[in-house]
C-alpha cells in the first residue's frame, strides 16, 4: 500500500517547478524517482534520501543557509503530494538529526561560540557537513534494514496452526508472512481487500508471494470481513505513519479491521519502522492533514458519481487513521511496543 | 462475678476519654482499622460514639476481651444455655440486646483471664497518658462539641485536624505575609493550583527578603527550617497542593545548592531571582505555550465544555476568541465553590457565546460538545486529579465519544500513583455544603441530627483511559507518558 501511484509523478513536475529557484536540483521528482526505482523504500526514507541527494547536490555553504535549503526543500514536497504525514516522518527526523549533529559537532569543533565570524569556522563546517552526509547514508541503510529486524521479531507471533488476517499490500506485514514461512511454520492468511480487487482474481504482491511460499491464502472483500473473523487468530497490519499516541494512519480500511478485531477480541499488532513515527497528536482522524474526501454527498448523477471515483484513484491511495486504544501492541525494530511507547519515543528523540 | 465485668466496663471508658484527643490526632493511621471494628463494638459499648476515639492499644485490648466473652457465650450456647440473645449480641445490632450478652461472658471460668486483661489494659493506656496527654493541651480545638462523630468513616483518614480559623497560636517565625496567606487559601480567596503555587513562591520571595541567618549558622542549612515552619502553617490552613509540593521541593534544593561562602545578601537576592524565573518559566510562560498548543485543537464551529474554573483552559478560550475563531462554550459548574461562574461571566463579557449547567444537567449538554478541555489539581500517570466532579465529566465525554483534553502545566505532574479518590484526598469543612443565609433549610442543623454525617470532598481521580490528551509545555502527550515528562523538566 506504500508504493507510490504513477500518476503522482506525473502530476507534480509542474506544480513543483516553479518553486524551483535556488538550484536546478528538484527534489521532488528525486523523491518520485527514488519512491518508483527501489520498490523496498518507505516514503519516509524516501523523502531523506531526496534531502541527502540536495544536500550533496548543493555548494556547501553555512548551517543557517542548509537549514533554510532543507526548510524550503521539505515545505515544496509536502506540497507536492495531498497527504503529507508520512513524508513529515521523515524530514523532520532528518532535520533533528541534522541539527543535533551540527550542534555535537560545533560543540567538537569550536570552542567559542561565535561561529558565523570566524573565517575557520566555515572550513569546520564543510568537514561537519562531509561527515553528516556519510552518516546520513548509513541512516538510510539502517532504516531499510529494520524491516527485516521487525520480521525477526514479529515472526513470533505467527504460530502453527494459526490465521492471520491482513488487509491491504503492506511490504512489513508481507516481509513478517515471509519470514514466517520461511521458518517453516505452518499458519494460514486472510488478506481483506477492496471488493473490486478481491473479486477480479488480480492478487497482489503478498498473496502471490505467500502462495508462492505454499501459505494458504484466502481473500475476502472488506464487507466479508466480520464473517470471517471467528477464524481469524490475529490481525496484523502496516502503516504509513504512526502518531504520537499511538495510533496509526494506513490504508482505508485498517481502522475497521482494528475496530472489528476488538470488537471480537481478536489482538490486533501493527508492524512499522520506528522511523514512521511522527510528531502529530490527533484527536481523531479528523484531525489529521490527510487531504482527502472520504464523504462525498451529492444526488443523482450516477455518471458523475463513476468519474469521481476514477478521480480520487489518481489522487493516490486513500488512508484512514486507527485509534491506539484498538492496537494490542506495535512491532518496530527495537521490539514489542504498546501503543502509549511511541509518545515516548517520540520524546527521547525530540529532547 | 457480674459486677466485676461491670467495673471493667466503666474502666475502659474512663481510659478512652482521657486519650481521647490523642486518638483523633492519630486517627489518620489507624482510620480504617476504627472503621472495620466500628460496627463490630458498636454493640458491646454503650456509649457508641466516644468507643470510636480509642487508643490503637486499647482497642486491642478491647477486641481481645471481647473475642474471649464470644468465646465464653459459645460455650454456653454448647451447654444449654438461650441462644437467642448470643445471634444478635454478636451481629452487634441493638445496644439493648448486647447489654444482655455481656453479662453471659462473665459467668464462665475465662472470666479471671478477662479481668486480668482488662486490668494491664487500664494500666497501659494510664502509664503512657503523662507522655501523649501534653500534645492534646497545645491543640484543645480537637475535642468535638457534639456527642456524635461526623467524620465519614470511609473517609476518616483524611480528616486531619479541622482548618485553622484564627492566626492565634501560629508559631512566633511565621512570617505575616504567610499568615495572611495561610487565610487566603483557607477561604479560597487564593484558589487553584496554579494561584496557590505562584502566590506562595511569590510570599516565600518575601520571607527570604526579610530573613537574616541566625549566628553561627548558614543559609542552607538553617533557611529550609524556617521555610519549613511557614510551610506548616499554611498546611494547617489548608492542605497544599501538588504543583506547591513540585515548588517546595525545588526551592529547598535551590537553597541547599547556595554556596555556604555566599555573602548573606547575594544568596538572598539570587534566590529571590531563581524564584522569579521558575513562576515565569513554569506558570507565565508555559501557560502561554500550553494556550497555543492547546489552541490548534480548537477548530471553527465547536463546541467546548469545561468544568469549573482552571485558569489556563480560560486563557486557552481567550486566545482562541482572540484568534477570531467561533465557537461556543459550556460550562459545567458544580456546589459547593461555583467556581465556573466565574468563568461563564469572564467569557461571556468577552462576547463568547457560553452555556451553564451544573452537573446533573450533564447528560443532556454532553450531547452538544464536540472537545471537553479541563484544567488539572494533578495529572498522575494513573489518571487526572482534579475538582471533584471532573471524574463525571469525563466519563459522560468518553459515553458520548467526546474527547477530553487537559490542559497542565509540567509544575502538576507527579510520579505520584493513584487508584481512587479514596487513598489521598481533602476533606473540605462539611458546613460549606450547606446554602448560607438559608436557617430554615433541613441542613442547616446537620450537626445536631443523629446518624448523618456529611462529606466534602474537594478531588476525584478521572482514570488515565478517559483523558485523550494532556497538553503541556512540553507537547502534547497521553497520560502514560507523564513520567516521562517529569523527568524532563527535573532533568533540565
Amino acid at each position: 500500500m506504500l508504493t507510490p501511484p504513477p500518476e503522482d509523478k506525473t502530476a507534480t513536475p509542474t506544480s513543483s517547478t516553479p518553486h524551483n529557484g535556488s538550484s536546478s536540483f528538484d527534489v521532488v521528482s528525486t523523491y518520485n524517482n527514488t519512491l518508483s526505482t527501489d520498490p523496498l523504500i518507505t516514503k519516509p526514507v524516501a523523502a531523506i534520501e531526496s534531502l541527502i541527494s540536495l544536500l550533496s547536490a548543493s555548494p556547501p555553504s553555512t548551517i543557517s543557509e542548509t537549514l533554510s535549503l532543507l526548510e524550503s526543500a521539505t515545505s515544496e514536497l509536502k506540497e507536492s503530494v495531498p497527504n503529507s504525514i508520512a513524508i513529515s516522518a521523515g524530514t523532520d527526523l532528518f532535520q533533528r538529526y541534522l541539527i543535533s549533529t551540527l550542534q555535537q559537532g560545533s560543540a567538537q569543533y569550536t570552542k567559542s561560540k561565535g561561529k558565523r565570524s570566524s573565517s575557520s569556522g566555515d572550513g569546520e563546517f564543510r568537514s561537519i557537513r562531509a561527515h553528516l552526509l556519510a552518516n546520513s547514508r548509513l541512516f538510510v541503510q539502517r532504516a531499510k534494514e529494520s524491516r527485516g529486524q521487525i520480521a525477526t521479531v514479529a515472526r513470533r507471533f505467527v504460530r502453527d496452526g494459526c490465521t492471520v488476517l491482513t488487509c491491504g499490500r503492506s511490504r512489513v506485514v508481507a516481509a513478517v508472512l515471509s519470514a514466517a514461512a520461511e521458518d517453516g511454520a505452518k499458519f494460514r492468511v486472510v488478506n481483506a481487500q477492496d471488493s473490486h480487487d478481491a473479486l477480479s482474481n488480480s492478487s497482489t504482491d503478498i498473496v502471490t508471494e505467500l502462495r508462492r511460499k505454499d501459505v494458504p491464502v484466502a481473500t475476502i472483500a472488506f464487507a466479508a470481513l466480520a464473517t470471517s473473523l471467528p477464524h481469524i487468530t490475529f490481525a496484523l497490519a502496516g502503516a504509513e505513519s504512526v502518531v504520537e499516541n499511538g495510533g496509526i494512519i494506513s490504508g482505508m480500511g485498517t481502522n475497521q479491521m482494528g475496530l472489528l478485531a476488538k470488537s471480537a477480541g481478536k489482538p490486533f499488532y501493527v508492524v512499522a519502522e520506528s522511523h514512521k513515527f511522527v510528531r502529530i497528536y490527533p484527536l481523531s482522524g479528523d484531525d489529521l492533514p490527510l487531504g482527502q474526501k472520504v464523504l462525498d454527498f451529492r444526488t443523482e448523477g450516477g455518471e458523475e458519481r463513476n468519474e469521481h471515483e476514477g478521480k480520487r484513484k489518481a489522487e493516490g491511495e486513500v488512508v484512514d487513521f486507527t485509534p491506539p486504544d484498538l492496537i494490542t501492541a506495535l512491532v518496530t525494530e527495537s521490539g514489542v511496543q504498546t501503543p502509549s511507547a511511541v509518545s515516548e519515543e517520540l520524546i527521547k528523540i525530540w529532547s | 462475678m457480674p459486677s466485676q465485668n461491670d467495673e471493667l466496663e466503666k474502666k475502659i471508658p474512663n481510659g478512652k476519654q482521657k486519650v481521647a484527643s490523642i486518638a483523633e490526632q492519630t486517627s489518620a493511621t489507624n482510620g480504617t482499622a476504627k472503621a472495620a471494628k466500628g460496627s463490630e463494638q458498636g454493640g458491646k459499648l454503650a456509649d457508641g460514639p466516644k468507643e470510636k476515639e480509642l487508643s490503637g492499644k486499647e482497642k486491642k485490648e478491647l477486641a481481645k476481651a471481647q473475642k474471649i466473652a464470644k468465646r465464653a457465650a459459645e460455650k454456653q450456647k454448647q451447654q444449654g444455655q438461650p441462644v437467642v440473645d448470643l445471634a444478635v449480641g454478636n451481629k452487634g445490632d441493638l445496644s439493648k440486646e448486647a447489654g444482655k450478652t455481656e453479662p453471659l461472658g462473665p459467668a464462665t471460668p475465662t472470666s479471671k483471664t478477662q479481668h486480668k486483661s482488662s486490668g494491664s489494659t487500664s494500666a497501659g493506656a494510664q502509664s503512657s497518658l503523662p507522655h501523649r496527654q501534653a500534645p492534646s493541651h497545645a491543640a484543645p480545638i480537637h475535642a468535638e462539641p457534639e456527642k456524635e462523630n461526623k467524620n465519614v468513616a470511609l473517609f476518616d483518614h483524611l480528616y486531619g485536624h479541622p482548618r485553622r480559623t484564627t492566626v492565634a497560636g501560629a508559631g512566633k517565625d511565621v512570617h505575616p505575609a504567610v499568615l495572611a496567606l495561610g487565610l487566603q487559601m483557607r477561604n479560597y480567596v487564593i484558589c487553584g493550583s496554579s494561584a496557590r503555587c505562584v502566590s506562595m513562591l511569590l510570599v516565600f520571595k518575601r520571607v527570604i527578603e526579610s530573613y537574616t541567618i541566625p549566628s553561627r549558622n548558614s543559609l542552607p542549612r538553617h533557611l529550609t527550617t524556617h521555610l519549613s515552619s511557614q510551610i506548616d502553617y499554611i498546611v494547617s490552613c489548608r492542605p497544599i497542593s501538588i504543583s506547591m509540593g513540585n515548588a517546595i521541593r525545588w526551592l529547598k534544593v535551590e537553597i541547599s545548592n547556595v554556596d555556604v561562602s555566599t555573602p548573606e545578601s547575594q544568596a538572598k537576592s539570587d534566590l529571590c531571582d531563581s524564584i522569579d524565573t521558575y513562576v515565569r518559566e513554569k506558570v507565565t510562560v508555559a501557560d502561554q505555550v500550553i494556550a497555543n498548543k492547546a489552541n490548534d485543537k480548537i477548530e471553527e464551529g465547536d463546541v467546548i465544555m469545561t468544568f469549573a474554573k482552571s485558569s489556563i483552559v480560560q486563557q486557552t478560550l481567550v486566545e482562541a476568541f482572540r484568534r477570531g475563531k467561533t465557537f461556543r462554550v459550556i460550562v459545567i459548574d458544580s456546589r459547593p465553590l461555583l467556581e465556573g461562574k466565574n468563568l461563564a461571566r469572564a467569557l461571556a463579557d468577552l462576547g463568547l457565546e457560553v452555556q451553564y449547567s451544573l452537573t446533573h444537567g450533564i447528560s443532556h449538554v454532553i450531547s452538544h460538545a464536540t472537545k471537553v478541555f479541563l484544567g488539572a489539581h494533578a495529572m498522575m500517570s494513573t489518571g487526572l486529579y482534579s475538582r471533584a466532579g471532573t471524574a463525571i465529566v469525563t466519563m459522560s465525554a468518553k459515553e458520548a465519544n467526546v474527547p477530553v483534553i487537559v490542559c497542565c502545566e509540567s509544575v502538576k505532574l507527579t510520579e505520584r500513583v493513584a487508584l481512587d479518590s479514596f487513598v489521598h484526598n481533602e476533606v473540605a469543612p462539611a458546613e460549606e455544603l450547606m446554602i448560607q443565609g438559608r436557617t430554615s433549610s433541613l441542613l442547616s442543623k446537620w450537626e445536631d441530627v443523629p446518624n448523618l454525617q456529611v462529606l466534602n470532598l474537594m478531588y476525584d481521580l478521572t482514570p488515565a483511559e478517559y483523558v485523550n490528551m494532556v497538553v503541556t509545555e512540553y507537547g502534547i502527550i497521553p497520560p502514560s507518558s507523564v513520567p516521562v515528562i517529569i523527568r524532563l523538566s527535573t532533568n533540565s
